[in-house]
């Protein structure tokens, strides 16, 4: 069962169209939630007046109608972090904007045609305010990070070569399929408010909704249907969802808030948004003496609950696979007028690993050694490894990872000609993942079957099959033996969240280990009935013989464990029209133990394929007035199936010495190794210079021109 | 109108989205909406047999007229097609949002290849140019790819 | 995004249409397949008082070739059927080769060629195949009749016609080529399927006839008139590029716009 590619039980439902997802979810009597939205990116709420009357209008809901029946975002303090707190996003917007689509007003009419109707004849009066897109013009820090280690002078002063480099990556949007939403009703009678929400988990919602309504967890039942992708964006609440429950709750009928695609790209939180100065200090044979960074983050308007993290984890990771004993690395993330950071794929690993190998090869043009043996002589060998910023690595092979990513990619490639210019990369990466605590609680019923209860729910990752495969092996029965139950917060073992690559190290150790303490009582029950039990327990009669049901609980707890991998890309650009194309990726993945390869290769294509677009096309554009330009598909170029390159992946194993199944994480190795082996390729190509991404057909062009000019002729 | 060969009636504005009549009037939500503006595919029904956007059409246009949905496509038995089935076997769905306007884009051109006295055989890279006006933003494409090359391999 | 209410009628002849145009005035606009204006709708750029559904009107759709030998191609023809016209690959490809670009099957079985026209977006693809085919835009109003434009007439900037808000287009016209007519379409996108940022139509006969017309070169299809000349006289591909790309502003639009044309011209010539 471990180890096996099993096709996924989940799929019929999906394949025959019964999966419900929130908007497929109707209630009897149930209205509908629009928002009026700020169009400015930065101003003063002079007043709003709300019209006396409207079609199928029931109600138009302000911050002042709240009042203190909300509070603001709890915002979470990395450690060792400052964060400015007060800045928490508030439900409605309270007397300012500061973000277009910031909303204002929550309207709530019998359809969702009819509350947009009525959004439209709220007249709000705003008095616009200056204006800050660009984190170097910000007058406020929302969050900054430091640590030292080391004596970092002392490091650069016996350098015989020190790289400098500067690097940035504009925001992106996560734009799942399907966009967020929630249905919210209150139950006077139990006063039981019921949140319906396409999320990542039931924990985090039910956690923030009782923070900004102030009611006990107990009073509110939180649950996740069928989720259509999220990729970090469905983690915090939405502001809306704050509001649509605390309508419910005010109103007395069920509300739906089903996002529609133009608020998603607008009003969806972004990832990335990130620059660097690094500086690294070499010996003269390429051994890393030291590191400093100064990373500038573009946070938003506002603080939501989880805006400090991405930032945080690129400064945390910013050494790498390398052993660099000695950095200095500072984050400061900086209020802008644009819409809050949040987690998306990767959440602050790619930003890492994309500044450091883009200067790791650097480092290798200046000083003249080979890119792969400069890589070599500093790469990680020893686990346990503490890194300067305090994180510990528990186990790895960075170099099995480049042997065999090098391995993959094959001869050199072709070189440059006339017609185009051609470039090569590589990459080494490592990703936190796993970490806090998961569980899970198992009966045995009737027939010898058994039912599991997760905390993790999924959206896209196969928890169903890959906990009924990692429950089988330990119980020793067939997978059909085995009905997960996700997603009900009524119910639901305790449990964090289903985010940044850690639901099989963590959730899926607890299945194990209660599965194990399953066996361990259908052992003793045995012995004590006079079941024979050899190997293989006959559950069934157990099932019979138990006076209450057989069940076991366990919780998982542990550090961190560090996925890590190698990437190698190949691109070619026309020379005549700047065009890119991405030739071939390697991706080199190490996830520990992997339960079940065929999943895990789906989150390797996928990941990479989302790195492609930052690549390529991908890019949340904002003018000089704040205006989000990215509004519609048309706009915010996501890649087709026409656009995806050949990828040829591989594995490393390495087990985590941390939990039971030996597992680490590969939810987010694509969106890492894949940006970062590509950037370095484009660099390549243009003989060194360096571009940001999207790497567009203009900026390429453009950039080859310089190249040829600083050339002179030839 | 007809949808899977069943009738189904209902009042609708001149503004009621086909898309919102086969979700909420007709109660088939396995058609999925993911964008309003005809480019993610989501939502992507049949209409006679030719792949169509049912978020670009009015309920109101459909008078008449016969849709398929993905709810139409397994058997009276209930039994998945090879398609669907290959769907499955070459790992072509993670949350399964897009899945069903995958569905209803490949089903359209395996009848248009069915119904073609001399078809061509599809090479990858066009197989990918006609999977090109569906969005996923889950899979990278490689399994549903895989997934229909393998149908129309079997199929010629 | 829920399109703001208005009112529907569902014409069912040309006249009824033009009827209702005419008294709806500038509140009302015509549905054709849909797949530009109902994404307006639903985003609420568009809201017209009155829709007036073309689709039902049999009489506007269909592909034929008169005595002439000319190509007639009905306003509400699907996109869907110009691809798979046996006749207009043969004698016509530039055509077939520039609705392949055109949006996706699924938009492609509702889009028409008429609608794809009328909208006039400067990044569309059919417009600018149109224009270099010297097409003729044949439009009727019910208080003025009918009256045909050329091309250069009937685009008169970004997504503007020299449509009246009580006319239709109801047929496109193209000339038959002379005889050895060849053609070729090439364009630049960002992804697949994506919207041209830049193309190049090229029609090319023995016996000195020369088209080239541009897309992105302006908000308007254009014929580059040097290029053609150049064309004529027997200019070699890249001198007829720069040519084609000459009059444009930003440097790399010229750039994309001379290597599209180059590969045109490379197209034409195998």
């Amino acid at each position: 069962m471990i180890g096996a590619s099993l096709r996924r039980r989940e799929d019929a439902r999906m394949l025959r169209g019964e999966t419900r997802y929130l908007d497929d979810i109707s209630e009897a009597g149930m209205a509908h939630a629009a928002f009026v939205r700020s169009p400015f990116a930065h101003a003063a709420i002079e007043s709003i007046s709300v019209p006396e009357a409207a079609e199928g209008l029931v109600a138009v809901i302000t911050a002042a109608d709240l009042g203190d029946a909300v509070r603001p975002f709890p915002v979470m303090e990395p450690r060792g972090a400052e964060v400015a707190t007060a800045e928490a996003h508030p439900v409605l917007a309270t007397g300012q904007v500061r973000y277009v689509g910031q909303p204002v007003a929550l309207v709530i009419a019998h359809s969702r045609a009819l509350a947009e109707d009525a959004a439209e004849l709220v007249e709000v009066e705003y008095e616009p305010r200056p204006v800050v897109t660009s984190p170097r013009d910000s007058d406020l820090t929302l969050m900054r990070w430091h640590r030292r280690a080391g004596d970092v002078e002392a490091a650069f002063a016996a350098a015989a070569h020190v790289v400098t480099g500067r690097y940035a990556l504009p925001r992106l949007v996560a734009a799942p399929m399907e966009p967020r939403g929630c249905i919210a009703s209150h139950d006077a009678a139990a006063d039981l408010l019921t949140v319906f929400c396409s999320a990542q988990d039931t924990h985090r919602p039910l956690e923030h909704l009782a923070h900004i309504l102030d009611r006990p967890p107990s009073a509110i039942r939180v649950i996740v249907p069928d989720v259509g992708g999220a990729f970090g964006s469905k983690g915090v609440i939405a502001p809306e969802v704050a509001a649509v429950a605390a309508a419910a709750l005010r109103l007395g009928i069920g509300v739906k808030w089903a996002e529609d695609r133009l608020e998603n790209l607008v009003t969806g939180s972004q990832g990335r948004g990130i620059e660097g100065e690094l500086e690294l200090a070499l010996d003269d044979e390429g051994r890393m003496l030291g590191l400093r960074a100064r990373l500038r983050s573009d946070l938003g308007g506002y603080l939501l609950t989880t805006t400090p993290l991405p930032p945080h984890t690129a400064a945390t990771l910013i050494a790498g696979c390398y052993d660099i004993g000695v950095a200095d690395v500072e984050v400061v993330g900086a209020r802008t007028h644009k819409v809050p950071i949040g987690p998306y794929r990767g959440a602050g690993r790619p930003d890492a690993a994309y500044m450091l190998e883009s200067l790791v090869d650097e480092a290798a043009r200046q000083t003249g050694i080979d890119r792969v043996t400069l890589r070599r002589r500093n790469l990680i060998r020893t686990f346990p490894h503490t890194t300067p910023t305090g994180l510990e690595y528990d186990s790895g092979d960075f170099e099995r990872c480049l042997d065999l990513a090098l391995e993959l990619a094959g001869d050199e490639a072709q070189a440059s000609d006339a017609g185009h210019a051609r470039g090569t990369g590589i990459a080494v990466y490592v990703e936190r993942a796993g970490g806090a605590f998961e569980s899970a609680a198992i009966e045995l019923l009737p027939g010898g079957r058994f039912t599991i209860a997760s905390s993790s729910s999924p959206h896209g990752q196969g928890h169903d099959t890959t906990w009924a495969q990692i429950a089988a092996d330990r119980l020793g029965v067939e997978l059909d033996a085995i009905e997960l139950r996700f997603g009900d917060s009524a119910g639901a073992p305790p449990g964090v969240g289903t985010f940044g690559s850690r639901s099989v190290a963590m959730a899926g150790s607890a299945v194990a280990l209660a599965a194990e303490q399953l066996v361990e009582r259908g052992r003793e029950l045995a012995a004590e009935v006079g079941i024979d039990a050899d190997d293989a327990l006959n559950w069934t009669a157990l099932a019979q013989a138990a006076d209450a049901p057989l069940r076991a609980e366990a919780t998982f707890r542990s550090a961190n464990v560090f996925s890590s991998g190698a990437y190698a890309a190949g691109v070619r650009i026309d020379r005549a029209t700047g065009v890119l194309t991405v030739e071939r990726l390697v991706a080199v993945d190490d996830a520990g133990t992997l339960i079940n390869p065929l999943l895990v290769h789906g989150q390797v294509i996928g990941g990479a394929v989302q790195a492609l677009g930052q690549c390529l096309s991908e890019e949340a554009v904002y003018d000089e007035d704040g205006q989000m330009r990215s509004g519609s598909f048309l706009e915010y170029g996501l890649l087709t199936a026409a656009d995806i390159p050949p990828i040829v992946t591989g594995e490393v194993q390495t087990p985590s010495p941390l939990n039971p199944l030996g597992a680490k994480g590969a939810g987010e190795g694509g969106a890492v190794g894949a940006l970062a082996a590509v950037a370095n390729a484009v660099t390549d190509a243009l003989g060194g210079k360096y571009v940001s991404p999207p790497f567009t057909a203009e900026k390429l062009w453009r950039a080859l021109r310089e190249v040829d000019e600083a050339a002179g002729p030839r | 109108m007809h949808i899977n060969g069943r009738v189904c009636e209902g009042e609708v504005e001149p503004r009621t989205l086909m898309s919102d009549f086969i979700r909420h009037q007709a109660g088939l939500t396995g058609t999925h909406v993911g964008c309003e503006h005809g480019v993610c595919g989501a939502c992507t029904v049949q209409l006679d047999s030719e792949p169509i956007r049912a978020c670009l059409m009015l309920a109101v246009q459909g008078n008449g007229r016969a849709l398929r949905t993905v709810e139409g496509l397994a058997g009276p038995d209930g039994a998945l097609t090879a398609l669907q089935r290959a769907f499955t076997e070459h790992h072509a769905l993670q949350c399964g949002f897009c899945t069903s306007g995958f569905l209803m884009t490949a089903d359209a051109l395996l009848r248009r290849q069915a119904s073609d006295p001399n078809p061509a055989p599809l090479t990858e890279a066009e197989v990918r140019r006609e999977l090109a006006g569906n969005l996923c933003r889950c899979t990278g494409y490689e399994g549903i790819v895989s997934a229909l090359l393998d149908v129309l391999g079997t199929a010629s | 995004m829920k399109p703001a209410p208005f009112a529907y009628a569902a014409a069912q002849s040309v006249d009824e249409a033009l009827a209702l145009l005419s008294e709806g005035g500038e509140e009302a606009r015509p549905l054709a397949g849909g797949q530009s204006l109902v994404p307006m709708l639903n985003f609420r750029l568009a809201r017209p008082a009155l829709l007036v559904d073309l689709n039902p009107v049999d009489e506007l759709a269909g592909i034929a070739v008169p005595e002439d030998q000319s190509l007639r191609i009905g306003a509400m023809t699907r996109q869907a059927s110009l691809l798979r016209s046996a006749v207009v690959g043969r004698r016509w490809p530039l055509l077939t080769q520039a609705v392949a670009h055109v949006g996706h099957a699924a938009t492609r079985s509702r889009g028409t060629i008429g609608g794809s026209v009328a909208h006039a977006d400067p990044k569309a693809e059919l417009p600018v195949a149109l224009t270099a085919l010297d097409a003729r835009f044949r439009v009727r109003s019910r208080e003025r009749g009918a009256r045909t434009l050329a091309a250069a007439e009937f685009f008169a900037g970004p997504f503007t016609t020299a449509l009246r808000d009580d006319e239709l287009l109801v047929a496109i016209e193209v000339p038959a080529p002379p005889r050895h007519t060849r053609m070729a379409f090439a364009e630049y996108a960002r992804t697949h399927g994506d919207f041209a940022v830049a193309g190049v139509a090229v029609v090319v006969a023995p016996g000195g006839h020369a088209a080239l017309a541009l897309l992105g070169a302006d908000a308007v299809p254009v014929r580059a008139h040097a290029a053609e000349r150049a064309l004529r006289d027997g200019a070699a591909a890249p001198e007829v590029a720069r040519l084609a790309a000459a009059g444009v502003a930003d440097d790399h639009r010229r750039a994309l716009i001379s290597a599209l044309t180059e590969r045109a011209l490379r197209t034409l010539s195998s």
